[in-house]
């Protein structure tokens, strides 16, 4: 590959993958709504794929894709095609080429899928057999024609300034064979579309021209010829119908030969048929006028960078302010007031910048299907996602770092949550299980619910399991609340699942999936009840960034702990404390809580304490416990930054920041710290 | 393999600039013409998968270079250099058979872009 061809990588991958992921999105919808759900999109994400990998000479993936495209729009012909054997076919074809753009984001060769693209010849040949043989006829007497199209061909350029023939409905070229205007021959609405940057509107237009009447004859041009020859192509929007006995998706391939301007639309005009409408370009992408001017895509290092670099000002800021108090009295006020106004102009990029990171749910949601059918079937299950408020925003690194868990919360419900058929028939439930997934705004928090209505967690098996894993005493466990008992179920090890399947219990378990929620920030809550269902309730913060950070001292360390993960903060006198072998027990609120001392935890020297020392109160996997600190130094916003190679891999460390001193503070998982 | 590319264009400077940008695409430029006469006898002897074409030279016009081209070898690629303001030339080439054209000032993307569409339909 040459480097040339490596600046296009980045947007090629990008693109792609959002017309795979849309692609598959839809199959989905298509295999649950046949009739109502529109073949149309899918044709095209198929048809930009085949363009765009063959455009990137990823010969292996266009020939998947133009097989998945020619399989789509015999699907689009034929409803009764969309089965499950042939939404499998699609869905894997959609899979290897996923497969196949990852290889190349990762410069890898691009493998050929033989097998797969055999299955798909021969599921195509199936279908396509007989129309196939007719349309290729007409294809080649196509090159035979005489030119019957004389908006493109008819007239010498040099003549056409002269020529007064206006593009109307009536085919210009009269004079040609009767043949050739065979009124039986099916006509399309075809609508182009001339990239903005195109700085020869003109010439292109007429080359775009040229190539589709090859394919038959072109009625109703407009713009009329005149104007489009001058390049008066009002936002770069072509319309004329084509009269040809070519197939709907060789009027869609006319143009990939073409630079600068893209088929739109191709609507077949049949008296017989519905007209069927394409929307104009990607859903997701509004293409025309001012909907498309005020959105850009933006790389996400880049976002991540604004991110960073504010947090930086913001720092910054501080640092400026902090000297600012060594300086002689008289200077003071104008300092002061510069600061300030630097600290609100900082404070407002801070928020834009946020906004500009907040993404829809949708991002994450819209993968679920996919894998929630998949493995419903592996388990012989019919269920159904219902997904409510996706539109809900979040920023960009919540959305993301919540993918994993989402997705085994989801595999937990369909896997161990939702009956079998027989099962739930005997239940007196319905025999398709139910899966609703729910996104709500609450004041600064995201409350994202998932729910079924299988047939719910047994409590006393979570206990049990508990306790036989030593996590908790029988007595602990008796005291335990109802949703507390759900929590178990996040201690490593400990499942109600009689087995583990090959669906669930592999890879990420519950324990990770509340490690990772609360890790942005966030905590997760259990329901259930025996018989009707389980819903687990994820609470999230907006926005990751800012925390609000206890600081505490350590010898002469410096180091924080998110205020939220504390539970209390107290002074106790040493000999308040009750002996237990070698450790120490605190006794409060009714608790009797281990001591913990964070300079033995951190392998730090602390300061030696006489009488009262202070604690803080932290809920950690094991209950919840006092961890003995030297200084409570107060509380403070600061922004966090997370650990780059190979910080990141020290387990106890969540995060760094910067305090206003410019000294760099860790912040500690203390769980995670009371663990290793 | 890489492509074959016959350069066309009385300008030397811009027959570098077309070369450099060609080779930038990983293309292999095999030939250059500097009017539209030594064009076509390049073409016959070189037969180029792609050429790019001035139109307007010495000697013979590069439409007119195109003609001929395109009537000896009809599936031969050509695509004109153009500059803004030559729209009607460029259709004129369009008929003469020329695949497609590229607009001064050339940007490296936009003119390996409009090439690598051609070729992928050739």
């Amino acid at each position: 590959m040459t480097l040339d061809m490596s600046k296009y990588l980045a947007l090629f991958v990008s693109e792609a993958t959002d017309h795979l992921d849309a692609l598959a999105h839809e199959l989905v919808k298509l295999e649950k709504q046949p009739e109502q759900t529109s073949v149309d999109s899918m044709f095209r994400h198929a048809h930009s794929v085949k363009g765009m990998a063959a455009a990137m000479g990823y010969e292996h993936m266009a020939a998947i894709a133009h097989r998945l495209e020619d399989l789509v729009d015999a699907i689009r012909s034929d409803r009764s095609l969309v089965t499950r054997e042939s939404v499998d076919l699609l869905l894997s074809a959609t899979d290897a080429l996923l497969g196949q753009v990852r290889a190349a984001s990762e410069g890898n060769e691009v493998e050929e899928a033989p097998e797969l693209e055999a299955e798909l010849a021969a599921c195509l040949a199936s279908v396509v057999a007989p129309p196939g043989a007719t349309t290729s006829l007409l294809d080649s007497s196509a090159g035979f024609r005489p030119p019957v199209a004389p908006v493109a061909t008819g007239s010498a350029p040099a003549a056409s300034s002269s020529d007064p023939r206006p593009a109307s409905s009536t085919p210009a070229s009269s004079a040609m064979p009767a043949m050739w205007a065979d009124s039986s021959a099916p006509r399309f609405t075809v609508k182009l579309r001339i990239a903005s940057g195109c700085q020869a509107p003109g010439p292109r237009a007429f080359l775009a021209l040229k190539r589709l009447a090859k394919l038959g004859s072109i009625f109703d041009l407009n713009p009329a010829m005149e104007e489009l020859r001058a390049g008066k192509i009002s936002e770069g929007l072509i319309s004329l119908e084509l009269e040809t006995g070519s197939s709907e998706s060789s009027v869609w391939g006319s143009l990939d030969s073409v630079a600068e301007i893209e088929i739109a639309s191709v609507v077949a005009l049949e008296s017989t048929r519905q007209p069927r409408k394409r929307p104009i370009g990607h859903p997701q992408s509004p293409p025309t006028g001012q909907e498309a001017a005020k959105t850009i895509r933006i790389r996400t290092e880049l976002l991540d960078y604004f991110l960073d670099t504010v947090g930086e000002l913001i720092l910054a800021t501080a640092q400026v302010r902090e000297i600012g108090k060594g300086v002689p009295l008289a200077l003071r006020p104008a300092l002061e007031e510069g600061v300030d106004r630097l600290h609100g102009l900082v404070k407002d990029l801070h928020e834009k910048v946020m906004s500009a990171r907040m993404t829809p749910l949708s991002t994450l949601t819209d993968r679920l299907p996919r894998p929630a059918r998949d493995i419903a079937r592996r388990r012989g299950k019919d269920v159904d996602l219902a997904v409510a408020g996706a539109e809900v925003e979040l920023d960009r690194t919540i959305v993301e770092s919540l993918s994993d868990p989402v997705l085994h919360i989801l595999r937990n419900c369909i896997d161990h949550g939702i009956e079998s058929k027989e099962e739930r028939a005997l239940a007196k439930k319905s025999e398709r299980g139910n899966v609703q997934i729910s996104v709500r705004r609450d004041r600064d928090r995201v409350i994202l619910e998932i729910e079924d209505d299988g047939r719910g967690m047994d409590a006393e098996k979570l206990r049990t399991a508990a306790i036989e894993r030593g996590f908790l005493t029988q007595q602990a466990a008796s005291r335990l609340s109802h949703k507390e008992t759900f929590m178990l179920s996040c201690l490593p090890g400990v499942s109600t699942a009689k087995d583990v399947s090959d669906i669930s219990g592999r890879g990420v378990g519950m324990d990770a999936v509340k490690r990772a929620v609360e890790e942005v920030g966030g905590t997760l809550e259990i329901d259930s009840e025996r018989g009707r269902g389980t819903r687990f309730s994820l609470q999230l913060p907006l926005t990751v960034s800012v925390v609000n950070l206890m600081l505490v001292g350590i010898g002469e360390e410096i180091v924080g702990v998110p205020v939220a993960k504390v539970l209390s903060a107290l002074e106790v006198d040493s000999n308040a404390l009750s002996k237990k072998g070698d450790g120490a027990l605190l006794r409060h609120s009714r608790a009797v809580l281990p001591v913990r001392h964070l300079s033995d935890l951190l392998g730090i020297p602390g300061a030696e304490h006489a009488g009262a020392r202070p604690y803080l109160v932290m809920e950690a996997e094991s209950g919840k416990v006092a961890l003995a600190v030297d200084k409570l130094l107060g509380q403070e916003e600061v922004v966090l930054k997370t650990l780059s190679r190979p910080l990141d891999l020290i387990p106890g460390l969540s995060g760094v920041t910067i305090l206003g001193t410019g000294r760099p503070v860790f912040i500690l998982d203390v769980p995670r710290l009371l663990v290793t | 393999m890489s492509k074959r590319v016959l350069v066309v264009d009385d300008a030397i400077f811009m027959r570098n600039m077309i070369k450099d940008i060609f080779a930038s695409g990983g293309f292999e430029v095999v030939g250059e013409a500097s009017n539209g006469l030594e064009a076509v006898e390049k073409h016959k002897e070189l037969r180029p998968d792609l050429t790019t074409m001035d139109i307007v030279m010495p000697f013979k016009s590069g439409i007119d270079a195109t003609r001929e081209i395109i009537k000896q070898d009809e599936n031969a690629v050509v695509i004109m250099c153009s500059a803004l303001g030559q729209e009607s030339l460029v259709m004129e080439a369009i008929e003469a058979g020329a695949s497609d054209f590229i607009v001064k000032p050339f940007r490296a993307e936009d003119v390996l872009a409009v090439v690598r569409k051609v070729l992928g339909d050739a």
